[in-house]
């Protein structure tokens, strides 16, 4: 059974979602600030963090640097409360496996946890999420100058759809909904607008599949979403 | 303190007058009188002149003091959009943490509770995750007004059509005559600079807003021209219409006219229509008659504002 080591300052938080996580198959720790949770990762061991941003004190960004400047490997899924996508893209950097915008649906926590958990924990280097590069076979996504590479050679996608190809490649054989590539790609939770990611997937596949009538790479789940398929590796 | 000079600026060649008159009377001054004259014509002119001069100067120191209220005026309401988004940060920050705490409660109500309850569960688990939607999207609105835009040729004609499409499959779509007219003749519309994912949303917006209060049997037609350097895009329906008086207010956050209380909505729909079209240096305008309809126009700038 894997342990959760789980960090909220609010408690009507942990309180809950502790024994929603039991009741989902987890053994949970819960710690109430960053200086306890560093503690609880040392005596611990956990197999996964679920970190809160904002708390006083040491907060979760403190924390995560703590631990991956003390080499820390344990998988980090960080609880953000900043909409802004460039401070989210920033606590990646710094080594969080993935994060969730609150409020969140616990259901989606599980899910996460369970992904993030799957993947495991690269043997070195930077996590999935927070890598500069992202390669599958002969695909590259270079994340700091935004650019596309296919067989070595550059492709031209819009931003948007750069970015998308970005997150679906560092979930990869998650399927991601529709909703969710909104709100995590652009950064919306408008339901009227689904639609705007099935026309950005469209672009991506005219120019990263063979043939983009039977994607190989970004397949549609009918009725749940997307999924990236293929093994995917940092650098 | 500046109205005082100013008076006394204005008094001054009255005053100095009046102490040239005294000082004359007393004999202090030469004393021969000074005959001027002129041709009737050139009185006139002088006349003219003279008039002319005092309204130049009127209109100049108007036109400063414009200038001076106006610069005044967009600093109050800059100020005030900044408090506004300040606001509605703080409030999204300060309900995340107890919407996130609720969410894992009726969470674990609804797996423990019995079939009983499951109606009254499901109400709080819908109304909660109601509430997350709407302080995300209120939060979104702000970070539209400040955040910074892709800009990229759009093509509108392709948009428009994709979302017609989107429309039509809305439930209830299929009740309503859904109409398009875009030109093809002379040419079609032109490339518009802007973000085309925030645009779909604006066009999606007004699409969803038309076919919600129109009811079965009505029609919604969506135009776009080409018109003095921008594209106008409407969207008219034969909807119940909004009364005059509420009409200013439809774009404005969370407002919900008291008539329009029955048809699902969270009020956030035009004000982020608004949103978008602003940010993309364009504007918004809703003409409606009360039983007839409703038109909403978005301008669109073809060249992007410096």
């Amino acid at each position: 059974m894997s342990t959760i080591l789980l960090v909220d300052d609010e408690t009507a938080i942990t309180d809950n979602l502790q024994p929603f996580l039991v009741r989902s198959g987890f053994e949970v720790v819960v710690a109430g600030d960053g200086d306890t949770a560093l503690a609880r990762i040392a005596d611990a061991a956990p197999d996964l963090v679920v970190l809160d941003v904002l708390m006083p004190g040491r907060d979760g960004r403190s924390v995560l640097r703590e631990v991956r400047q003390s080499g820390g490997t344990v998988p980090i899924i960080l609880l953000t409360q900043i909409g802004e996508s460039g401070e989210r893209a920033m606590a990646l950097e710094e080594g969080a496996d993935d994060y969730l915008n609150k409020p969140f649906d616990p259901h989606e926590l599980v899910a996460r946890i369970r992904a993030v958990l799957r993947r495991g924990a690269p043997p070195s280097g930077p996590s999935l999420a927070g890598a500069d590069r992202l390669r599958s076979g002969r695909l590259v996504v270079d994340r700091t100058s935004q650019r596309v590479l296919r067989d070595g050679a550059e492709v031209v996608l819009t931003p948007r759809a750069t970015t998308l190809l970005a997150y679906l490649m560092s979930h990869p054989g998650e399927t991601v909904s529709r909703e969710r590539l909104l709100e995590e790609v652009w950064g919306w939770s408008f339901h009227t607008s689904t639609r705007t990611v099935d026309t950005r997937v469209a672009e991506l596949r005219r120019v990263v599949e063979v043939d983009s009538a039977d994607p190989q790479l970004v397949v549609t789940v009918p009725g749940e979403g997307y999924r990236f398929v293929g093994p995917v590796e940092a650098g | 303190m500046r109205r005082v000079a100013s008076w006394s600026l204005a008094l001054l060649p009255l005053v100095a007058g009046v102490v040239l008159a005294v000082l004359g009377r007393s004999g202090r001054l030469p004393g021969d009188r000074l005959f001027l004259s002129a041709l009737p014509g050139d009185w006139a002119l002088a006349a003219g002149v003279a008039v002319t001069v005092v309204a130049v100067l009127g209109l100049l120191v108007a036109g400063g003091r414009d200038r001076r209220w106006r610069r005044r005026l967009a600093a109050v309401s800059a100020s005030a959009a900044q408090d506004r988004r300040l606001l509605l940060s703080r409030l999204d920050h300060e309900l995340k943490n107890p919407l996130t705490a609720m969410r894992a409660a009726t969470a674990n109500v609804a797996a423990g509770s019995d079939p009983s309850q499951a109606a009254a569960v499901g109400t709080i688990e819908e109304q909660v995750l109601r509430l997350s939607r709407l302080t995300t999207d209120l939060r979104k609105i702000a970070d539209i007004e400040s955040a910074h835009l892709d800009r990229r040729p759009v093509d509108l004609t392709d948009l428009i059509e994709e979302m017609v499409d989107v429309a039509r499959d809305l439930p209830g779509a299929a009740e309503r005559d859904l109409v398009l007219d875009l030109p093809r003749a002379p040419w079609p519309l032109p490339p518009v600079p802007g973000d085309a994912d925030l645009l779909s949303l604006a066009v999606a917006n007004l699409l969803d807003n038309a076919l919600k209060y129109t009811p079965p049997g009505g029609r919604v037609e969506v135009r776009a021209r080409e018109s003095a350097g921008s594209v106008v895009v409407e969207v008219a329906d034969t909807g119940q219409g909004i009364p005059p008086d509420e009409l200013p207010q439809v774009w404005e956050e969370m407002y919900r006219s008291p008539s329009a209380r029955s048809v699902p909505g969270s009020g956030l729909g035009l004000p982020l229509v608004r949103a978008v079209v602003e940010r993309h240096g364009g504007r918004v305008h809703a003409d409606s008659r009360v039983g007839a309809g409703t038109v909403v126009r978005v301008e669109l700038p073809v060249q992007a504002a410096a």
